[in-house]
């Protein structure tokens, strides 16, 4: 009896595994296809070096203890977290939801958040060579912001990047649930992007900003969005200590609101007749 | 004088190829080869004033693109287009006051608001008066039969209902020319029958031309006298309904019925049986010999009613489609 | 006398786009509170980062703190106009190229670049305008400048360049969803493009600088506006920003006449 639960565990586990490569490979197709669309997200998240470009010309960078180069360092982490952090599960929902793609999703039998995460994930892949291209041209431009991460950072930062992603994933996911009352998440979305563009770091490291603001950044989800991944990925120390736990009280609370959330959205959504 | 002038038109679309799985789609990033689809290849045909005429083919044999290229909504890859002296892909405003398309599977109506907002942003377009707009609404609800059906939101109209409401918001300027791409999609029966006799009565009153596309041949039989086929992107027949018949089907359809219980076998070589019963059957027979077999049957055996007709069109039709006749 | 009569024609039809789209939006009531709750998040972080910069020095490439606000100022009104106008239609452009009811639009006759640019309308840019002047007000009057008929008017002129370059830009965008029938990111960029105009022009490196004023015409959104106003601005600079914003808007025009040839409809 234990076995066989056991191996009915095994090929769920392997059914989405299933799942998971043929949304990859589908998904990666599409994105393919539309490769305009590719640039133009990477263009998109170049805001980190317009910040990037402001900062250096300015004087009080020294004030927080940075240079010009580790200030370079950090906003280019950054700019490659932003890229492979990026969420629009909100959008798509709203779209799939307006379009009545949502049933056909709920009969199915995979969880409907594994799809949008899944094909999430591919399309990060797929954005991959485009980040490289763009770091590259960067330093070819300028070469004295050029660095290598060691690879036992890099190990650690692609972690941090996934446990970011996954995080940011599940803030938007909660909120997309709003759209099955509403049909209209996108003002929500614009209005999450608020505190993710002025809490996580995007705008200036947080060292810069004075105390109590920092103390209080630190207690939300975003800085470990965006701030936590780009100091490790440029191999910076932290001069203040970054309290982990918060991160992973976050993550749980988060995991199981989403699942609350996703209860209540669904009978709302079968409630107005599906 | 022809409204619609088409010659040697063609359209050929360019498709990007793709092999699947990750190395083809890998590859496709880099570098796209293209295959171009001819969907329309070199046909002609005129269509007078007040005409209505059927427009048919299997899936995918040009239709659609056909009328996208009369209401210049794509521009030919080659040849010459002219409806009503213009030339459609300029999209001059008299031309485009002049015709409409309706489409069944795509809609103009705002989704979350009753079709009357939708017509008066129509009516504002089209440059029609407050009062006149108001009249024609009327006129054509009358005539669609649509009620309190205009002041419900889109999205809670039944598909016929909407399709009505479709009608009404394409006819608003009372074009001339109508373009028809199977209007009756998803209908029923008895929707079916409005939208036909609706299509009917406007073409009578205003004189209209209309072309009309439909895979439900009850449309093109009861509607269209003259009808063009198309397959494959070439034009295949033009001409009146009762003729395509009489050229693709060297038969007749013969029902019999009898007084007493017969033997089939004898009726064999008379034509093809098709179905038959206790005391009834249907026969095959062909046009040529028809007067002859007739009378040899009332002769041989003791008929209690004799019908003749054509064959179902949707026989015709199918066999034209799958090419079972040269 | 005609002209009129097509002027006429073209208030009515966006009379009646503008009341259907607001009688949708109405329908979402939630929509306003969030709308408001935004535009008051984005004037307190961008005030935050704005005194941020001047924490070591008091100023930002030159700009001392309240003609800063200024800047931030016409940045917010540019904002106004993206909410009400850009952003909803350019996704209705998208979705109406994906799912082919661009036929309809292009059978009306009407011109098409006109409908498909103000078919719909968003209150919810109301927000951001008022709260644009008033960082305008303030920054004039806490800044003792001293303004002008003269510069009023110029400076709305400039202004109203701005908005036609970043129009035709965000219009070049949407015209290319006829090749590229996915772009809902255009959003996205188009944001981003923007965010770098918070900040006076002169904040940036010198290399930068030429791309944000030829390349990307961010200068010309708010910064010029801005000096135009305090009687500043360069004459020889502010032709430029007449000359782009005629270029790219007869540019917009012709592209989406050129666009249009390659439109192939979505199948059936
Ligand atoms: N936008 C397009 N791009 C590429 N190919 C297209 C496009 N539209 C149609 N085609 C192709 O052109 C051919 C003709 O298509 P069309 O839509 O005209 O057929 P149809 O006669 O209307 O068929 P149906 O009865 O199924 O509506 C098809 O092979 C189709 O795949
Ligand atoms: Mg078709």
């Amino acid at each position: 009896m234990f076995k066989k639960l056991f191996t009915k565990k095994r090929s769920r586990i392997f059914n989405l595994y299933r799942v998971f490569r043929a949304l990859f490979i589908s998904q990666y197709a599409l994105m393919v296809e539309y490769r305009a669309e590719i640039a133009l997200w990477a263009i998109s998240g170049t805001l980190p070096l317009i910040m990037l470009s402001l900062w250096s010309n300015s004087q009080a960078i020294y004030s927080f203890g940075y240079n010009p180069i580790n200030l370079a360092h950090y906003f280019i982490s950054a700019f490659v977290v932003r890229q492979f952090t990026a969420v629009w599960v909100m959008v798509s929902l709203e779209e799939d939801n307006l379009e009545g793609k949502i049933s056909p999703y709920l009969l199915q039998p995979v969880p409907p958040i594994f799809r949008y995460l899944f094909s999430h994930i591919s399309e990060q892949f797929s954005r991959l060579p485009l980040v490289l291209l763009m770091i590259f041209l960067l330093f070819l431009f300028k070469p004295n912001y050029f660095w290598l991460p060691n690879i036992g950072s890099l190990i650690i930062s692609i972690g941090t990047i996934f446990i970011a992603f996954l995080l940011r994933f599940l803030i938007h996911w909660i909120f997309a649930m709003i759209c099955f009352f509403t049909d209209k998440a996108s003002s929500l979305e614009r209005l999450l992007l608020i505190p993710y563009l002025f809490l996580s770091g995007m705008i200036a490291p947080l060292e810069a900003y004075p105390e109590q603001i920092k103390q209080f950044a630190l207690l939300t989800p975003f800085p470990y969005i965006l701030y936590l991944p780009s100091k490790m990925l440029s191999s910076q120390s932290f001069n203040q200590t970054i309290n982990i736990e918060v991160l992973f009280i976050w993550i749980v609370v988060l995991s199981i609101v989403s699942v609350f959330t996703w209860r209540i959205g669904v009978k709302h959504y079968s409630a107005m007749g599906a | 004088m022809p409204v619609i002038r088409v010659k040697d038109l063609s359209k050929e679309y360019l498709v990007a190829d793709k092999q699947p799985g990750l190395i083809g789609t890998f590859r496709h990033f880099f570098s796209r080869e293209y295959t171009s689809i001819k969907a329309v290849e070199s046909i002609g045909f005129n269509i007078d004033r007040g005409e209505i005429v059927g427009f048919i083919g299997p899936n995918g044999a040009g239709k659609t693109t056909t009328l996208k290229m009369l209401c210049g909504l794509i521009h030919p890859t080659s040849g010459v287009v002219n409806v009503s002296g213009n030339i459609p892909s300029l999209r001059k405003y008299k031309f485009l006051k002049d015709i409409t398309l309706v489409m069944g599977q795509k809609q103009q109506l705002i989704w979350d608001l009753p079709p009357i907002d939708s017509l008066k942003v129509n009516a504002a377009v089209y440059g029609i008066p407050d009062k006149e707009a108001s009249y024609r609404i009327q006129e054509l609800a009358l005539m669609l039969d649509l009620k309190e059906e205009l002041n419900r939101p889109v999205r809670k109209l039944s598909l016929g209902q909407r399709m009505k409401a479709e009608l009404l918001a394409s006819l608003l300027h009372r074009p001339s020319i109508l373009f028809l791409d199977e209007p009756t999609l998803g209908l029923d029966v008895n929707s079916q029958l409005r939208v036909r006799d609706f299509l009917y009565n406007y073409n009578q009153k205003y004189q209209a031309t209309i072309i009309l596309t439909s895979h439900y041949m009850a449309d093109i039989t009861s509607l269209c006298k003259r009808i063009l086929v198309i397959d494959k992107g070439q034009l295949f027949y033009d001409g009146p309904l009762a003729k395509l018949t009489q050229q693709f089907s060297p038969s007749r359809l013969v029902r019999l019925e009898f007084n007493e219980q017969i033997n089939f076998s004898l009726l064999k070589h008379y034509g093809k049986i098709i179905k038959q019963d206790n005391y009834s059957v249907k026969l095959l027979i062909n046009r040529n010999d028809l007067p002859q077999k007739i009378n040899n049957l009332l002769n041989n055996f003791s008929i209690r009613d004799l019908e003749i007709a054509d064959p179902p069109i949707e026989e015709i039709i199918s066999k034209i489609y799958s090419n079972k006749i040269e | 006398m005609l002209r009129i009569n097509i002027i006429l024609k073209y208030l009515r039809i966006l009379f009646q786009f503008w009341s259907t789209s607001l009688s949708i939006e109405l329908e979402y009531k939630l929509n306003l509170f969030v709308e408001i709750l935004s535009t008051i998040g984005n004037l307190a972080g961008s005030l935050f980062v704005l005194s941020m910069f001047y924490t070591a020095d008091n100023t930002l490439g030159g700009w001392p703190w309240h003609s800063s606000l200024i800047i931030l100022g016409f940045y917010t009104l540019i904002e106004s106009f993206t909410i009400s106008f850009l952003q909803p239609n350019l996704s209705r452009i998208v979705k109406q190229v994906q799912n082919g009811t661009l036929d309809f639009v292009l059978l009306k006759p009407v011109n098409s670049q006109l409908w498909l640019s103000f078919r719909t309308f968003s209150p919810y840019g109301l927000p951001s305008l008022i709260v644009g002047i008033i960082l305008i007000y303030i920054g004039l009057v806490k800044g003792n400048y001293y303004v002008n008929e003269l510069s009023l008017i110029i400076s709305f002129v400039m202004f109203i360049c701005g908005l036609i370059i970043l129009y035709s830009l965000w219009f070049l965008i949407a015209s290319t969803s006829i090749w590229f029938v996915k772009i809902w990111n255009a959003n996205e960029v188009l944001r981003s493009v923007l965010i770098s105009g918070r900040y006076p022009i002169s904040a940036y490196p010198l290399a930068l600088r030429p791309i944000l004023t030829f390349l990307l015409p961010v200068a010309f959104l708010t910064t010029v506006p801005a000096q135009a106003l305090l009687g500043i601005a360069p004459f020889s600079l502010m032709m430029v920003g007449v000359t782009i914003a005629i270029v790219f808007f007869v540019f917009s025009i012709n592209f989406w006449k050129y666009a249009l040839k390659f439109y192939t409809s979505a199948s059936s």
